[in-house]
């Protein structure tokens, strides 16, 4: 409610200095996130594989063992090649991890826990997310490494195959609600999650997003058996670790993007469950979906190059428009009858 | 001073600051990177005039996908870096005069411009406002949209097979 | 008065993010600098090539398929763009505009099918 008031008032910059502060709030929230998922990542591979992942620092569970993966990047010498571009190599991790904190502003996690209400939040998350894939292009070019370059080229190719089929599957969405606001999107699946009235859009949407995220079976440009990790290999230290945030970032984001339209956000399973609070549910459901990520990463091999890029333009693509067209469609049919 | 103002300035100065480094920087790709903060402050003049909806397709089109056809096409090519200054000062004193000429005419043109009060406010429901106006009031330049889309794609594949099968018969 | 400040505030918001995320990587990397040893030796500084000595410049001509998906990837990017006015208004315009993008798209799908038997959506 005071949100609210804040939103309607007088913009200056006492509001700006507010909205910092909330930012700032909710970037914590997401770096310990991506601390624990990191952890929780492993011991999930670890237990899917029958061994035990992290157990040393910080107890049984290894509750400190990213803390003290931190701290060793921090104090790591940082060396940059001396026939890479300097500039570039410089300026390519920030081309990954500034849009990665930008999309966290449209996400609504609650009723009141939402930040920035713009009529076009939908198409800014994937125009804003997009621009990440300069910098993967960049990074590989400046590194004047083979495999980076390989690697950085690859990313890049992906990466803008299956940001169509993503931006086209969650069109059927927003002809069901009318707007691409997310938090109007939630409130139309009062009664019915859209992952039930638009499954095509939900398979097309998740195979296409882990594209995105370059996550195991598509994380070709980093494979590090055959590209030594890709466009990442002359990168050390923190500069590495802003490739490798803003990637834990968007698995982030993702998710809670995945939970807003397909899952009903913040909304109950059942109306007479709305006593549980609407952040549990975000939060159950989101847990589910971030558990997803390790598990596939567990149990799928990575797909050939070959296939990956003709599975996104003849498959994908094709079925994207095809429901498009069956949702308006269907539309019209339930306005006749 | 207002916050709009400033947030004008700052961004016009980073689009024309941009437009400056692409001509001077030797190096192409530095020059696609000056390229992108262009088209991104470009998109913050558009969020300052209410339309969001311009502006977000501008850091997905512009900033995100022509930017990389841009590097994918200087990667893709040979290119040296032979640079030559032009050496003759009427040539500077005549581009001078056509530049502040330009910048005349452009501002007396802009300057008492009136495009009438605005009838509805923009920044509410701008998407659907533009939805309404594109597909009833102006649906043949929308479908011929269509036709020059389907024109580039099918040239560019038409001009590239072209390279391509060249390349097999040299090998 | 009021939609006007909401809208700009919102923009604020996004602008707080901007400044956010300008500032991470900054005072991350100011932070590691202070931190980090710096002991500079010649091999260091050489580019990583499996151990080899690197041999030539790594940046070689790309192969035209890179840019031909690069250009689908724009073309088909600028139909999503117009497919989302068209959703997003879907019920003002009722179905002369789902007629109107039918055409729209079938015209793009001749692209793509030109493109598929041309075997230029092969990745070899």
């Amino acid at each position: 409610m005071m949100m609210q008031e804040l939103l309607a008032s007088q913009p200056g910059p006492v509001n700006f200095l507010i909205f910092f502060i909330q930012a700032v709030a909710l970037l914590l929230i997401v770096l310990g996130f991506v601390t624990y998922v990191i952890l929780a990542e492993r011991k999930v591979l670890g237990f899917m594989q029958s061994r035990y992942g992290p157990n040393r620092v910080g107890g049984r569970l290894g509750l400190l063992q990213t803390f003290a993966d931190i701290l060793k990047l921090l104090v790591k010498e940082d060396t940059i090649p001396d026939k890479a571009d300097k500039k570039l190599f410089i300026l390519a991790p920030g081309f990954a991890i500034v849009p990665a904190v930008m999309v966290l502003a449209v996400l609504p996690f609650t009723e009141h826990f939402h930040f920035a209400d713009i009529g076009i939040g939908l198409l800014y998350y994937f125009g804003i997310a997009g621009i990440t894939t300069l910098g993967l292009l960049l990074g590989g070019w400046a590194s004047n490494n083979k495999y980076s370059l390989l690697g950085g080229a690859r990313a890049a190719a992906q990466m803008v195959s299956y940001e169509i089929p993503l931006v086209m599957s969650v069109l059927g969405i927003v002809l069901l609600t009318g707007s691409m606001n997310l938090i109007d999107i939630v409130e139309a699946q009062e009664k019915v999650w859209f992952v039930f009235t638009q499954p095509i859009a939900f398979i097309v949407f998740s195979i296409a997003a882990y594209a995105e995220l370059n996550r195991v079976p598509f994380d070709l440009p980093e494979s590090e058996n055959e590209l030594v990790a890709g466009f990442q290999t002359e990168y050390g230290g923190f500069r590495w670790a802003m490739f490798y945030l803003a990637e834990y970032i968007y698995a982030f984001a993702m998710s809670a993007l995945a939970v807003v339209l397909f899952f009903g956000g913040w909304q109950p399973l059942f109306p007479f469950l709305d006593f549980i609070p609407g952040a549990v549910w975000f939060g159950l459901k989101f847990a589910i979906l971030v558990f997803g990520l390790s598990w596939v990463r567990a149990t799928w091999p990575r797909v050939r190059p070959d296939h990956l890029m003709e599975f996104a333009w003849k498959v994908l693509l094709p079925v994207a428009l095809a429901n498009i067209f069956l949702t308006a469609i269907a539309k019209e049919l339930i306005q006749l009858f | 001073m207002t916050g709009e103002f400033i947030a004008f300035m700052v961004l016009a100065l980073v689009a024309i600051m941009g437009g400056v480094l692409l001509l001077n920087f030797k190096n192409i790709i530095h020059s696609v990177v000056a390229l992108v903060f262009t088209f991104l402050s470009l998109a913050g003049i558009y969020v300052l005039l209410s339309a969001e909806f311009v502006a977000v397709v501008q850091v997905l089109v512009y900033a995100g996908s022509i930017t990389i056809i841009l590097l994918f096409g200087i990667m893709m090519t040979k290119h040296k870096a032979t640079h030559t200054e032009p050496k003759s000062t009427w040539k500077k004193i005549l581009a001078l005069l056509g530049v502040l000429g330009f910048a005349a005419a452009f501002y007396l043109g802009i300057y008492n411009l009136d495009f009438g009060a605005e009838q509805v406010p923009l920044h509410a429901n701008n998407t659907e406002q533009i939805g309404i106006a594109l597909y009833s009031k102006y649906i043949i330049p929308f479908e011929l949209t269509s036709v020059v889309l389907l024109v580039a794609l099918i040239g560019a594949i038409v001009l590239a097979r072209k390279d391509d099968n060249k390349e097999a018969d040299d090998k | 008065m009021d939609v006007l400040h909401i809208y700009q505030n919102n923009y604020l918001i996004v602008l707080a993010f901007l400044l956010l995320g300008i500032l991470l990587p900054v005072v991350a990397l100011f932070l590691a600098r202070l931190l980090r040893p710096h002991k500079p030796s010649k091999a260091k500084y050489t580019t990583y090539e499996s151990g080899n000595e690197p041999i030539d410049d790594a940046r070689v001509q790309f192969n035209v398929r890179y840019y031909m998906f690069a250009l689908m990837f724009v073309i088909f990017d600028i139909e999503t763009v117009f497919l989302y006015p068209w959703a997003v208004a879907y019920d003002k315009l009722g179905i002369f505009a789902l007629i109107e993008m039918l055409i729209f798209v079938f015209m793009l799908l001749v692209g793509l099918i030109y493109a598929w038997k041309k075997k230029v959506l092969k990745w070899i």
